[in-house]
């Protein structure tokens, strides 16, 4: 259904600005009624800002956005849905105690103070349906039901609004295979019954199976908006990608024969998010993860990190097995690990900095157990100059600073020990500066120089290619290739959003 | 931080968030310290207030509690939030001390401590290992431990077995022993939270107990150990209560629980977590006891009385609150 004529949603030269920066800049696009369209981009595109102003999360700068002919303000997300904007996010806002019913009925902008469940009982019945759902209960707790199943609940509850136009922002990032087919026959009936449908999504192989035309994002501008029928997976990297990074990752001159492997991980697996995850790394390099959200790389970090309880697998760091799920065994073993959430599970932001810094090393500061100043003020000293920090404010909170020099106090507390044998970093220049970023990989860099071995996981094209001795690709949890040579961008990309590569690539 | 988009001010050209956050608890010191002053002024026009025997009584009233409070500033710090299992505590090992006194004073005090860390620590091991909710696990354990202490005695009073506990109640220069263990005690603690590694990572893991987890500390220890010092704490409080009634029931403890929570809290330390200190407990402990004294002597029932130690918390309280909010933000 690639009908063009009626089109339902019409969305004309939308612009933002955050600051300086231009997030989106003259977007244009429409989806007709019936049609599923898909929004396609690598990180920083603008799709994410487009699909907040259309759900009435962002107010745009400039432009219009139509449905139905009519010209919208949406200037909040009660407005937007009352409009008939319905948003399933990626993070699922299901609430596992509740039943069925009790989840369809949540943010329902008809329900009243009382709870009118037997009223609403056919209407909700009926939603369910729609999406693939007959077999479920409404008064069956959502605990009882697989995350594939949640997400359709999700949908249920986004269509029980009215919508007009359905919003889905990686709705099967995090599923399975057999899970997102529900999706997609839900999404599929959704759209049968003449609503627009906007599909935000990383994978390619699925965007190009179910959707009907594909509008992609670069640099905050609309490329090209095509019908599925005329293209291919590399057409659409292209589209993603342009001209421009089609230069290869630079080779630092290390080679794979080296000094013995220091961290070696076989058949890790995390239950429905990594499948079998094997690798063994070499000091003095860089390794990266590249992967999507649900493509098991934040994962893996976190399971050799020990704060996955229910991995299983081997971990060895210099031929001592570590026993998965217990951060503190990863720690003694030399294992620092950076997540990809500084302010809830990385640094201690209303402390000073010193004690940010040197959180992890207080027995090499202490003398049976009580600080030692000489060694605190040399340990302080050399860390605020190895992560260039100003030595004048290390009695300051981490909280009045930057959050690129949050991140650096962050990184630089597994910097500079030599009982670190091995750096885990998940996403580490996330919400960081262009400044704070290059900081950071000079870091990262020195790190690995002086004879750590740092693994780190990134979505981002530029980061993998500047920064990584060896790229290892990972989709739906399972590793698609390890790159130890030159390796090209869109390579990368396509093994990221789709997977194993076909035959004629194999040999790049 | 909204302080550095604040106007700055002629006499601070520049504002460090570091200094003006040094500044704000300035602020809440300045007021602890105006509300003592003001005490100190309404206690000087009370008569006999400014006697040597009034201020005694009220250091001797505030010894015993403010000994508890230390032990559970320890707990407040680390993220415990509290142990609501105070008094319980100290009544089975008030009786636990009278009924050892035929052994001598003091292999009856090295039991009473002993079986105050095992109480409290086990408490403590499961809060840190187990990671259970504190004052679910603690209301739970005020019950057993009095059960069991109410099991074990018969439900009668315990007296004591020898004379010795006497010298507890000894009063060297004037002053009761308590005192002198209290200020010795805060000191210790002090200098515990400040200059140890056991310190450091107790504010770190009471401010973010998640990431004190990731980045490898020992959560469950360091927990554990400040429940035990807590529960070391709470047994020198019996045994000094103890010997001053001469006689334990299971009632020995009294109000002790929310009266240490109120000194804690009255000093200022948030019940999050993360921040405190021990001496900051010792002027909590000492303010609700010259306010309690203060109306005594003016007449004021039972019940003002009472009624004043909430204001006092409640005002403290707030302030924290707008003090941590006014640096954030």
């Amino acid at each position: 259904m690639s009908a063009t004529g009626e089109e339902l949603v019409r969305v004309d030269d939308l612009t933002k600005s955050f600051g300086s920066t231009r997030a989106v800049h003259g977007a244009s696009f429409g989806i007709a009624a019936g049609e599923i369209h898909a929004l396609c981009g690598h990180n920083g595109a603008g799709k994410s800002t487009v699909v907040k102003m259309l759900s009435g999360q962002e107010t745009p700068d400039a432009g219009a956005i139509r449905i139905g002919g009519d010209r919208l303000d949406l200037h909040s997300r009660q407005v937007a849905q009352r409009s008939g904007v319905a948003l399933v996010d990626q993070e699922l806002s299901v609430v596992a105690s509740l039943t069925v019913a009790e989840n369809l009925m949540l943010g329902d902008l008809r329900a009243g103070w009382l709870n009118r469940r037997r009223a609403a009982g056919p209407r909700l019945r009926a939603l369910l349906d729609n999406v693939g759902l007959g077999h479920v209960d409404l008064d069956q707790p959502l605990s009882e039901l697989g995350i594939g199943e949640r997400q359709l609940v999700e949908i249920a509850r986004a269509l029980g609004q009215d919508a007009r136009l359905l919003i889905l922002d990686e709705p099967t990032a995090t599923l399975s295979d057999v899970e997102s087919e529900y999706v997609y026959a839900a999404v599929r009936a959704v759209a049968a019954t003449g609503r627009a449908i906007l599909f935000v999504s990383h994978r390619l192989g699925e965007v190009l199976g179910l959707c009907d035309r594909v509008t992609v994002m670069r640099d905050g501008a609309v490329v090209a908006t095509t019908a599925v029928a005329g293209l291919t997976i590399d057409s659409l990297i292209v589209q993603m990608l342009g001209e421009a990074p089609h230069r290869l990752r630079k080779r630092t001159g290390r080679e794979a024969e080296g000094p013995a492997e220091v961290l070696n991980v076989s058949g890790l697996s995390v239950a429905g998010r990594v499948d079998d995850f094997s690798i063994g790394l070499r000091p003095g390099r860089v390794y990266a993860l590249a992967g999507q959200l649900g493509s098991g790389a934040s994962e893996v970090l976190r399971a050799i990190a020990g704060l996955v309880p229910a991995a299983t697998g081997d971990i060895e760091v210099d031929g001592v097995t570590v026993r998965p799920g217990h951060p503190i065994a990863a720690t003694r073993a030399g294992i620092a690990f950076v997540s990809n959430d500084r302010k809830s599970e990385g640094l201690f932001l209303d402390k000073p900095i010193s004690w940010n810094l040197l959180a992890t090393r207080l027995p090499a500061v202490t003398r049976w157990g009580v600080i030692d100043r000489q060694r605190w003020s040399t340990a302080l000293t050399r860390l605020v100059g190895l992560c260039g920090l100003d030595g004048k404010r290390s009695a300051d909170s981490v909280r009045s600073l930057s959050g690129g020099n949050q991140q650096k106090v962050f990184v630089g507390r597994g910097l500079g020990r030599s009982d670190v044998r091995v750096l885990l970093l998940d996403d580490p220049t996330r919400g960081v500066d262009v400044g704070g970023r290059a900081a950071i990989h000079v870091l990262l860099r020195d790190a690995a120089d002086r004879g750590m071995t740092v693994l780190f996981s990134s979505t981002e094209l530029e980061e993998l290619l500047d920064l990584a001795d060896v790229v290892i690709t990972m989709h739906k949890g399972v590793v698609v290739r390890r790159h130890d040579g030159d390796v090209a961008g869109p390579v990368l990309l396509r093994e990221m959003t789709h997977g194993a590569a076909t035959p004629a690539e194999e040999r790049r | 931080m909204n302080v550095m988009s604040a106007p700055p001010r002629s006499d601070a050209p520049i504002r460090r968030p570091g200094r003006s956050r040094s500044r704000a608890e300035l602020v809440i010191d300045a007021v602890l310290l105006l509300a003592v002053l003001a005490a100190i002024v309404l206690a000087l026009t009370t008569h006999r207030f400014a006697t040597v025997a009034n201020a005694k009584a009220i250091l001797t009233s505030a010894s015993l509690v403010g000994i508890a409070a230390l032990g559970l500033t320890l707990i407040t710090i680390g993220g415990s939030a509290v142990s609501l299992a105070i008094s319980p505590s100290v009544a089975a090992v008030g009786m636990i001390f009278l009924s050892a006194q035929s052994f001598g004073l003091v292999p009856a005090l090295a039991l009473a401590v002993l079986c105050g860390i095992l109480i409290t620590g086990v408490q403590g091991a499961i809060v840190g290992y187990a990671a259970a909710n504190p004052v679910v696990l603690t209301i739970a354990a005020s019950f057993a431990i009095t059960g069991i202490a109410t099991g074990v005695s018969g439900g009668s009073t315990v007296s004591p077995t020898g004379g010795g506990y006497d010298r507890l109640n000894a009063t060297p220069g004037g002053v009761a022993l308590s005192v002198y263990v209290l200020i010795g005690l805060a000191l210790i603690v002090q200098w515990t939270l400040r200059r140890t590694g056991f310190g450091r990572s107790l504010y770190l893991i009471g401010e973010n107990r998640r990431a004190a987890r990731a980045a490898g500390l020992p959560v469950g220890r360091t927990t554990a150990v400040a429940w035990l010092a807590a529960g070391a704490l709470f047994a020198v409080t019996a045994a000094f209560t103890a010997a001053f009634n001469t006689s334990a029931n299971v009632n020995l403890g009294g109000t002790l629980t929310f009266d240490a929570i109120a000194a804690v809290l009255a000093g200022g330390t948030p019940i999050a977590g993360g921040r405190g200190s021990a001496l900051r407990t010792l002027a909590g402990a000492v303010l609700i006891a010259a306010a309690s004294d203060i109306l005594l002597l003016r007449g004021s029932s039972t019940g003002v009385q009472i009624l004043v130690k909430g204001v006092i918390v409640l005002v403290v309280v707030v302030l924290v609150h707008l003090r941590t909010e006014g640096s954030r933000a």
